[in-house]
């Protein structure tokens, strides 16, 4: 038995070496604005579409679960250990390499969309002390009612009567869930996923938007949602913040990733 | 020198042990009273909810859990351990107190429930809002009028202290102490908190007693529902028109569920006082009066529980004697639960 357990072992690296394909990914690259402008957090002033002005403070959200449509209506889906937390991404405007993603183990071919969810699905939403991205030391967990807040935006803005200035959004929980499926198409173009070439989707995430896309919101009124009742309405608005920017292709390293 | 010790060491202990039958024995009678307490499930028990199977048991996890529990380090100004509300002689509760104190003094909303056979509850806290077990102490830490400390700060504090550092490793080998396993070493603790060894699990009831149990059966088993003496459902027992604290509406976002909490465990409540979600009576005599004669009308209230029960002054003293008798005093006084020493 153990012998057996030993010859494997051995066999192994040169198994690898002669089964290698490859390992192809694809890279998903994040820049915030608002309206037409680059977010600038703390410095730049902004107005809503009520005109109010306002600065933002910390934007941090949870982009899970990644997935890719090929052009038959079929999707790669990443496939993770069940313990894993590598399908789930903290973006913080703070953090400069948390607004790059790679999806790693893509099959070559050809994609015409990505999905995600913007939150954290009902299943770990409900599970037990986790790690990695989704461990609550990362300041994105309720304790008054336990799950993961999905989207944080905090700042300030003349017309808030909050004291400070202050007005802060936190999304989470919520029956149903007020995670939000996105799903961008890439249009007229596609990505292609190759040995020799590596794409790039760059999203253009828009904070504006999440002010205004479906229902608008007055800070002068809505300084706080801090609960999945009044945060519903800013959820409603949270799928559309996201676009595709622009798509690129740079040829991959040999020999590395 | 340290390597020669730590090799000497178990070597002198061995031969002590081999040479010394009596000896022997008493270190097998010492090591055998103090058996970790394992998850197990008392006869005629429901399956628990909280699976342990993810997060199994072992000596040096639920020793570490034990001295977590008890340590107000956890706490911003080191003054407060979750020990400090959840007292072992009341059953975990926090006696003489009917909300919490905290941090300097501060006062929480809500009374601070006992603590046992938490491995069955499908949700904590008054209302519910916490689904998971491993997640609770979460709330407490962050919660500035309880212990105030996030676990941005309470992690360093553990990493930086050998002890603790040689304790997580005994109890999930090498590795950072993280958040995931203070929360579970602390899991292993609280949820091996088992009481099921009070007179009515040994079937000792007096007269009294019996009859107590009897008039149990009949009004308040439907919610106190046996062997765990709840049902865990959320409802209105009365004690509100207009309920204060909004229970569990907080929760399901449901206007009829204001002033609706969880139907509590009765084991133990004899040592658990004071009772209700905000600690509002003394004694099970007030208890028992306010189900008589106290009952409040509201949106929230319980059909079952609609102008009180006609409960005489001797069915009240019975029902109260019952109560009595769920006291495990074996638990109270099971030293693997107390303060561990230095
Ligand atoms: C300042 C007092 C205080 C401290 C310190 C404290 N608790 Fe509590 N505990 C409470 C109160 C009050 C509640 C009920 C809260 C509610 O229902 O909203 C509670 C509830 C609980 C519950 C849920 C019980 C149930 O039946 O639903 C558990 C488990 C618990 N505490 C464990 C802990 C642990 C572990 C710690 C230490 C990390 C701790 N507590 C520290 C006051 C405290
Ligand atoms: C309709 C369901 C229901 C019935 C019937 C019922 N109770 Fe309760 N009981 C509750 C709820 C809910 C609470 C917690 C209420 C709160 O704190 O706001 C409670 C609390 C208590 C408490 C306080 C426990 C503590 O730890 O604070 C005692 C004691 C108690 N009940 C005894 C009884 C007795 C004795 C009867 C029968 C005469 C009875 N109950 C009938 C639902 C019920």
């Amino acid at each position: 038995m153990k012998r057996a357990a030993l010859l494997i072992l051995a066999m192994l690296p040169g198994l690898a070496a002669c089964g290698r394909a490859p390992e192809l990914d694809a890279e998903i690259d994040i820049s915030h604005v608002v309206g037409g402008e680059p977010l600038r957090l703390d410095e730049g002033h902004y107005r809503n579409a009520a005109g109010e002005e306002f600065t933002v403070g910390r934007l941090r959200y949870y982009l899970s679960l990644p997935r890719l449509r090929r052009a038959d209506g079929s999707w790669f889906e990443p496939r993770y250990p069940a313990e894993s937390v590598d399908a789930y991404h903290l973006v913080d405007e703070a953090k400069a390499d948390s607004r790059r993603l790679r999806i790693g183990g893509v099959p070559a071919g050809e994609y015409v969309g990505i999905e995600f969810l913007l939150g954290v699905d009902d299943a770990r939403n409900h599970g037990g002390a986790q790690t990695g991205a989704l461990d609550p030391a990362r300041g994105m967990f309720w304790t008054w009612k336990s799950g993961y807040i999905f989207l944080v935006l905090e700042g300030t803005s003349p017309e808030s009567p909050a004291p400070g200035g202050r007005y802060s959004y936190h999304l989470g929980g919520g029956e149903p869930s007020l995670a939000r499926r996105v799903y961008l198409p890439f249009g007229e173009r596609s990505i292609r996923v190759e040995e020799r070439v590596k794409p790039t989707v760059h999203l253009a995430v828009d904070v504006g938007a999440l002010l205004s896309a479906v229902n608008p919101v007055r800070i002068a009124q809505l300084p706080e949602a801090m609960d999945p009742v009044a945060a519903r309405p800013l959820a409603d608005n949270a799928a559309a913040m996201f676009r595709v920017d622009h798509l690129h292709h740079e040829p991959r390293r040999r020999g590395g990733g | 020198m340290r390597r020669r010790a730590v090799i000497l060491l178990p070597l002198i202990v061995v031969l002590l042990i081999a040479a010394n039958g009596v000896l022997r024995q008493r270190l097998a009678d010492i090591i055998e009273s103090f058996p970790t307490p394992r998850p197990a499930v008392p006869a005629g028990w429901p399956a628990p909810q909280y699976d342990f199977s993810s997060n199994p048991v072992t000596a040096s996890g639920f020793e570490l859990g034990r001295r977590l529990f008890h340590d107000p380090r956890l706490s911003r100004d080191g003054s407060i351990s979750c020990a400090s509300c959840h007292q072992q002689f009341a059953a975990f509760a926090h006696l003489d107190h009917r909300v919490s104190h905290g941090l300097n003094g501060a006062n929480g909303t809500r009374n601070a429930p006992p603590l046992f056979n938490l491995a069955w509850q499908p949700e904590l806290m008054w209302d519910g809002a916490i689904h998971d077990l491993e997640l609770q102490p979460l709330a407490p830490l962050g919660n500035p009028v309880e212990m105030g400390e996030a676990l941005e700060g309470v992690l360093p504090k553990l990493q930086s202290d050998a002890e603790y550092r040689r304790r997580f490793e005994a109890a999930f080998g090498p590795g950072e102490i993280d958040s995931r396993r203070m929360l579970l070493a602390l899991t292993q603790f609280v949820g091996t908190l088992r009481s099921a060894d009070s007179r009515y699990d040994r079937d000792e009831l007096s007269a009294q007693e019996r009859e107590g149990l009897a008039l149990f059966r009949r009004h308040c088993a439907s919610c106190h529902r046996e062997p765990l003496f709840t049902d865990y459902s959320y409802r209105g027992n009365g004690l509100d028109a207009d309920s204060a604290d909004l229970g569990r509406s907080v929760v399901s976002g449901k206007a009829e569920d204001r002033g609706r909490f969880k139907v509590p465990s009765l084991r133990n409540v004899a040592v658990s006082a004071p009772y209700m979600h905000d600690g509002r009576f003394d004694t099970l005599a007030q208890v028992l009066r306010h189900y008589a004669s106290g009952v409040q009308d509201s949106p929230a209230l319980d059909p079952a529980l609609r102008g009180g029960m006609a409960l005489s002054a001797e069915q009240q003293q019975a029902l109260v004697a019952f109560l009595e008798s769920l006291t495990d005093e074996a638990f109270l006084q099971d030293e693997r639960y107390s303060e561990p020493l230095p």
